[in-house]
C-alpha cells in the first residue's frame, strides 16, 4: 500500500522492532469476575492459536483474546511509540526465529502498557514464539487520508485500509461507514478518557437478560467487525461529546473483567453530520483476513 | 444511618504515609478536550481553598484534589496504604509546622485525599508525613446482602442519614444523581483504588460536552446509574453505586470530578432520597476537632 500526498502533507513509514510478548501474571493466578468470581485468565496477550478475524467476540473461555500475536518493546517508552505509530492495516514481518520471513499485519491495537496485535497465517503463527523479533512499517498516523472530509478524524489507520472497509462518502454528503451495530456511549468502559493513538476502547455488552433493549447486532459481533459508538470524540483522549460518532475495528474479544470488555481500535471520529454509520447485523464484514491478505 | 453492620468486628490498622508531589514531565502541556493545550495544577502536593462543601467545578485546574495527596514511598506498602483507607477515616499529621493536626480521609485518587480545616492546611507540603488510622474494608450490612460496602469508615456510615427501611431497602440521601453516560477515566478498574472520573462537567466549555453535572461539590454524596462496583467498576443496567466527589475540575478530556465508591448494589436494594446537604461537610471537619 502506497501512501501518496493528501492534504499537502505525504505519509512517513518507520520501521520498527516488536517483540513478540509472553504473557504474565502476579503471584496469584485468579482475577476477578463481574459476578465477584474468581477466573484465571487465559489468552490476555501474547500468542494465541486458533482464534481469528470473523470469530464471535465470546467464542473462547479468555480474557481480552486477541487474534495473533500481541507485540511489545522491552523499553517502555519504544514500547509506548510502537503502539502509537502502528496503524491497521500496516505490514509485518518476522525477523527471528522458525517463522522468519512470515508476513503479516497489524490487526489493532491494545492499551495501558500497549500491545500492538498482529495476524499472521495460522501455520507461521504455529512456528513463532514470544520473543521473536516483527518488524512492523508504521505508517498513517496523523496522516490526512485522501477522500475523506476534513471534519472526520482518521486514526490507526494505515494507507488503503479505508478503501477496503465498508467506509464510503457519497454525493459529498456524511462519510458512511457499514457496521455491525451502533452502540450508545454509556458502554463504553476502559479506555475512555486515554489517548485513542495508543488505547482501544472495551464495550461492556451485556449478555442474556441484559442485553434486552440494546440496539441491533449487539449480541452478534464478530473480530474485525465495524462498531459504531454514539455521542464519543476520540480525537484528543476519548470522552462523551453530544452528536459525534466514532467507529473502531473489534481487535479482541470479551473479558470477565468488570468495565471490559472487546475492544475496539478507532478509525473514524467526527461529528454526526460528518460521519455517519449504518447497522448491517447480518451482511457486515469488517477487516477480515481476505483484506489483511492472510489467506 | 440507622442500619446493623459489623462495623465491631473491623480492625484498625496504623498506615503511614507522605504528601506527595506534583509529578510532571518535560512537554508540560496535555490536552483539552477542543485539543487545547494546557498546564494545570491540581493533582499532588497540598492544594489549597477548595473544601468539602465547595464547587467542584470552576477552577484553573486538572484533577483538582482537595487537601493533601498522600502517597507511601514504597510501591507495596503504598497499595496496602491505598486499597485500605477509607473514606472519613482520621488522618494526623506527624511532621513540620502542622503536627498534631488531624483532618479526614475525603477519597482516593491514586493518592489518598485528606481535607484539612484551612488555617492547617496553609502550613502542610510536599514530605510533611501523615499517620492514617485506616478502618473499613470488610464493613458490611447483614440486613442488605445485596449492597456491598467498599471504602467507608464505619464512623461516615454512622453519621450518614437515613438507614434500612420498614420495606427492607436502604434509604441514602444523595445530592446528586449522576447518568451512566458520564463515566469516564477509572471504568475497568478496582474499586478500592482511584476513583470513577465523571464528564459532562468540563465548567466554561462548550455545551456538546455538558451532562449537566457542573453543579457538583467537594464531598457530595452521589448516585451513578447503572454502575455495579462490587467487584471492580463496570457498567450494569438495573445496579447503581453510591459515591462521594472527591476530586473536581478536569481539563483532560474524559476525565471530571470523581466519585470514590461508598456502596454498590442493585437499583431496588436502594431507596434514594434527594438532599443538597447530603456532603461530607455535614459530618466531617468539625472545627472543633482535635489538634485544631
Amino acid at each position: 500500500m502506497s501512501a501518496g500526498p493528501a492534504g499537502g502533507l505525504s505519509a512517513v513509514a518507520v520501521n520498527m522492532l516488536g517483540v513478540v510478548e509472553h504473557p504474565a501474571l502476579g503471584d496469584t493466578p485468579y482475577r476477578v469476575d463481574a459476578d465477584g468470581h474468581p477466573y484465571l485468565p487465559a489468552g490476555d496477550g501474547g500468542l494465541v492459536l486458533g482464534v481469528r478475524l470473523g470469530d464471535p467476540v465470546s467464542a473462547v473461555a479468555g480474557d481480552h483474546v486477541a487474534p495473533g500475536a500481541c507485540l511489545v518493546h522491552t523499553e517502555p517508552a519504544a514500547r509506548y511509540a510502537l503502539v502509537s505509530y502502528a496503524c491497521i492495516g500496516n505490514p509485518a514481518e518476522v525477523r527471528t526465529g522458525r517463522a522468519a520471513g512470515a508476513r503479516g499485519a497489524v490487526i489493532g491495537k491494545r492499551g495501558e502498557d500497549g500491545r500492538v496485535i498482529t495476524g499472521f497465517r495460522q501455520e507461521d503463527l504455529a512456528r513463532m514464539r514470544p520473543g521473536d523479533q516483527v518488524t512492523v512499517r508504521a505508517c498513517g498516523q496523523g496522516w490526512q487520508h485522501p477522500d475523506v472530509p476534513p471534519g472526520v478524524v482518521v486514526m490507526n489507520a494505515g494507507p488503503g485500509l479505508l478503501a477496503a472497509l465498508p467506509v464510503a462518502w457519497p454525493g459529498g454528503g456524511p462519510v458512511t461507514v457499514g457496521v455491525r451495530a451502533i452502540l450508545p456511549s454509556k458502554l463504553a468502559g476502559n479506555g475512555i478518557g486515554r489517548p485513542a493513538a495508543a488505547w482501544d476502547l472495551d464495550l461492556q455488552l451485556p449478555a442474556g437478560p441484559a442485553a434486552d433493549g440494546l440496539p441491533p447486532g449487539t449480541d452478534r459481533v464478530l473480530l474485525g467487525d465495524l462498531v459504531a459508538v454514539t455521542d464519543l470524540d476520540v480525537r484528543h483522549n476519548m470522552g462523551y461529546r453530544k452528536g459525534w460518532l466514532t467507529v473502531g475495528v473489534v481487535v479482541h474479544g470479551t473479558s470477565p473483567l468488570p468495565g471490559h470488555g472487546p475492544g475496539i481500535t478507532p478509525i473514524l471520529t467526527g461529528p454526526a453530520a460528518a460521519l455517519s454509520a449504518v447497522t448491517d447485523v447480518t451482511g457486515h464484514r469488517g477487516l477480515t483476513e481476505t483484506v489483511l491478505e492472510l489467506q | 444511618m440507622n442500619v446493623t453492620s459489623n462495623a465491631r468486628r473491623l480492625v484498625r490498622q496504623i498506615l503511614t504515609g507522605e504528601v506527595w508531589p506534583p509529578l510532571g514531565d518535560r512537554h508540560v502541556y496535555r490536552t483539552g478536550p477542543d485539543g487545547q493545550a494546557f498546564a494545570l495544577p491540581g493533582m499532588g502536593g497540598m492544594t489549597l481553598g477548595v473544601h468539602c462543601g465547595d464547587p467542584a467545578t470552576g477552577y484553573a485546574s486538572d484533577h483538582l484534589e482537595p487537601g493533601a495527596s498522600v502517597r507511601h514511598c514504597d510501591p507495596g506498602a503504598n497499595m496496602a496504604l491505598q486499597f485500605l483507607t477509607c473514606v472519613g477515616n482520621a488522618v494526623r499529621i506527624e511532621s513540620g509546622p502542622a503536627a498534631g493536626a488531624v483532618g479526614h480521609v475525603i477519597g482516593q485518587h491514586a493518592y489518598v485525599l485528606v481535607d484539612f480545616a484551612a488555617p492547617v492546611a496553609e502550613q502542610v507540603t510536599t514530605g510533611d508525613a501523615v499517620t492514617v488510622t485506616a478502618v473499613g474494608q470488610g464493613l458490611a450490612l447483614p440486613g442488605h446482602p445485596a449492597i456491598v460496602v467498599k471504602n467507608c469508615d464505619p464512623g461516615l456510615l454512622a453519621a450518614m442519614p437515613g438507614g434500612t427501611r420498614p420495606d427492607g431497602r436502604l434509604e441514602v440521601h444523595v445530592a446528586a444523581r449522576i447518568p451512566a453516560e458520564a463515566v469516564g477515566a477509572g471504568a475497568g478498574m478496582v474499586s478500592e483504588y482511584a476513583n470513577t472520573d465523571l464528564m459532562g462537567a468540563y465548567a466554561g466549555l462548550g455545551g456538546d460536552l455538558s451532562l449537566g453535572l457542573e453543579g457538583l461539590r467537594i464531598g457530595d454524596i452521589v448516585a451513578v446509574a447503572g454502575a455495579d462496583h462490587r467487584f471492580g467498576r463496570g457498567y450494569r443496567p438495573g445496579f447503581l453505586t453510591i459515591g462521594v466527589i472527591s476530586t473536581g475540575q478536569c481539563m483532560l478530556f474524559g476525565h471530571g470530578p470523581g466519585p470514590s465508591s461508598l456502596m454498590s448494589g442493585p437499583e431496588d436494594a436502594f431507596a434514594l432520597v434527594d438532599d443538597p446537604d447530603a456532603n461530607l461537610a455535614a459530618w466531617l471537619h468539625d472545627e472543633t476537632e482535635p489538634g485544631q
